[in-house]
């Protein structure tokens, strides 16, 4: 998904991160752990960074590595919206944001998993974003 | 907070009528229900659904003169919900049912098995077969390899609950109970108006949903999987054993399919009755309680009785 890019530590005064999803088991399928490996080059940067996208609303967000001991890194990953730090969340826009996260994930971690199959699962399942 | 969010639903208590209870059990906090008197029985649900997916097969059941058992899986219905993924394992599930039978102190116990609830409650029987009469088996698996050819399908199984499209899909829009089980019912029409609340309710935010993903991550896909063990025992102890089987399946069941899973459980427990084909899909309780009831009921009635 073109829309998603890749961006610099935004400026983060007067913003809150405001955690939206959560995966606790980001390897269930290694080649998702291995995209994010290679996105970030975290096998260098570790713990030490989050990374971060920006989203088709103009939205950043903080994808944050979790590590658990006897686990390969990251085990586990957390997506925040960077938002104003007293507004509450456009959960629609949120929601639209994270599918298309999901569709720039999906992409990156490339074949057999492919974004048709993305759309047509959300298809299948009424997900307002999927159209 | 969700129990009151039932109260709500239209016809609900017409519906479940049965009195709540709670049992601490193996650390969680489980619901349950206990009905009638008699040789015991006990009726096992799987993913998304809770106890109320037998809320058709529990009268008739208790008429015939016994006692039924509904307990909510750990994660689903009325029980505790663990906020954490870890907090869900196979063998931690089976130790949950374990805890409760053993504190009822449940003898002579008849195990209604369907979805999950088959891996869980037929662990707990070839673990305490002292205490087990019979079994039932209903739309659910029982061996280590995938349980059928969809869950080894990207689109639309593995994408379901990816990393990340797990959490989105049946976290954050509870795909599973809103539209899932809807899917996989004959009569949608009468689901939707009977049913399709009470499984929506109890599920009512992203972090309740969690076991909704985790157990389609427990189904082993190859020799790596983490459940591959257990399920390897399991088959071992099904073809060792002995106990009195009934089989019991959708006709219309497109994941489960009858000619593949019935039959397969057929050869592993030769003895077994059936397969016995009724309405339904997948959750073939939807459409076919009562039914499904009687079977069970002449079932123990040729074993003797209570």
């Amino acid at each position: 998904m073109a829309d998603v890019a890749i961006i610099a530590r935004p400026v983060t005064e007067s913003t809150r991160h405001a955690l939206v999803l959560t995966e606790d088991r980001l390897g269930h399928y290694p080649e998702f752990r291995a995209f994010f490996v290679r996105t970030f080059d975290l096998d260098r940067v570790g713990l030490s960074d989050p990374g971060f996208v920006r989203a088709p609303s103009g939205v950043a967000y903080a994808l944050v590595f979790v590590g658990r001991s006897g686990e390969p890194f990251p085990s586990g990953l957390e997506i925040y919206a960077i938002v104003d730090a007293l507004e509450p969340l456009d959960d629609a826009v949120v929601d639209k944001d994270l599918w298309a996260i999901l569709g720039w994930m999906i992409g990156g971690v490339g074949a057999p998993w492919t974004v048709e199959d993305l759309h047509a699962t959300g298809r299948l399942y009424r997900i307002p974003a999927a159209g | 907070m969700t129990a009151s969010a039932l109260e709500s639903v239209e016809g609900f208590r017409d519906k479940w009528p049965f009195a709540a209870r709670y049992a601490r059990v193996n650390g969680w906090r489980m619901h349950y229900v206990d009905e009638g008197a008699g040789d015991p029985l006990l009726l096992l649900h799987g993913n998304p659904t809770w106890g109320y997916l037998y809320r058709d097969v529990i009268p008739p059941l208790v008429s015939a003169g016994y006692r039924v058992i509904v307990p909510d899986m750990i994660g689903f219905g009325l029980s505790e919900k663990p906020a954490r993924e870890q907090a869900h394992t196979l063998d931690g599930h089976i130790a949950n049912l374990t805890g409760l039978v053993r504190q009822l102190d449940l003898q002579r116990l008849t195990v209604v098995c369907h979805d999950w609830g088959g891996p869980t409650g037929l662990g707990f029987a070839m673990s305490n077969p002292a205490r087990v009469r019979a079994l039932t088996v209903m739309s659910t698996w029982a061996w280590p390899t995938p349980p059928a050819e969809f869950h080894t399908r990207l689109f639309p199984w593995r994408m379901m609950h990816a990393p990340l499209v797990g959490p989105y899909l049946l976290g954050r829009h509870n795909v599973l109970a809103r539209r899932g089980v809807y899917l996989s019912v004959v009569g949608r029409d009468k689901f939707r108006r009977e049913a399709q609340a009470a499984y929506e309710g109890v599920l009512p935010d992203a972090e309740t949903r969690l076991l909704t993903w985790v157990w389609p991550r427990w189904i082993p896909l190859d020799d790596t999987a983490r459940a591959q063990a257990r399920f390897a025992w399991l088959e071992a102890e099904l073809a060792k054993s002995r106990l009195p089987t009934l089989i019991i399946w959708g006709r219309e069941d497109e994941v489960f399919d009858a000619a593949t899973f019935a039959e397969r459980f057929k050869r592993l427990l030769p003895h077994a009755e059936g397969p016995h084909v009724v309405t339904g899909r997948h959750f073939l309780q939807e459409d076919s309680g009562p039914e499904i009831a009687r079977l069970i009921a002449a079932f123990l009635d040729g074993q003797g009785g209570m």
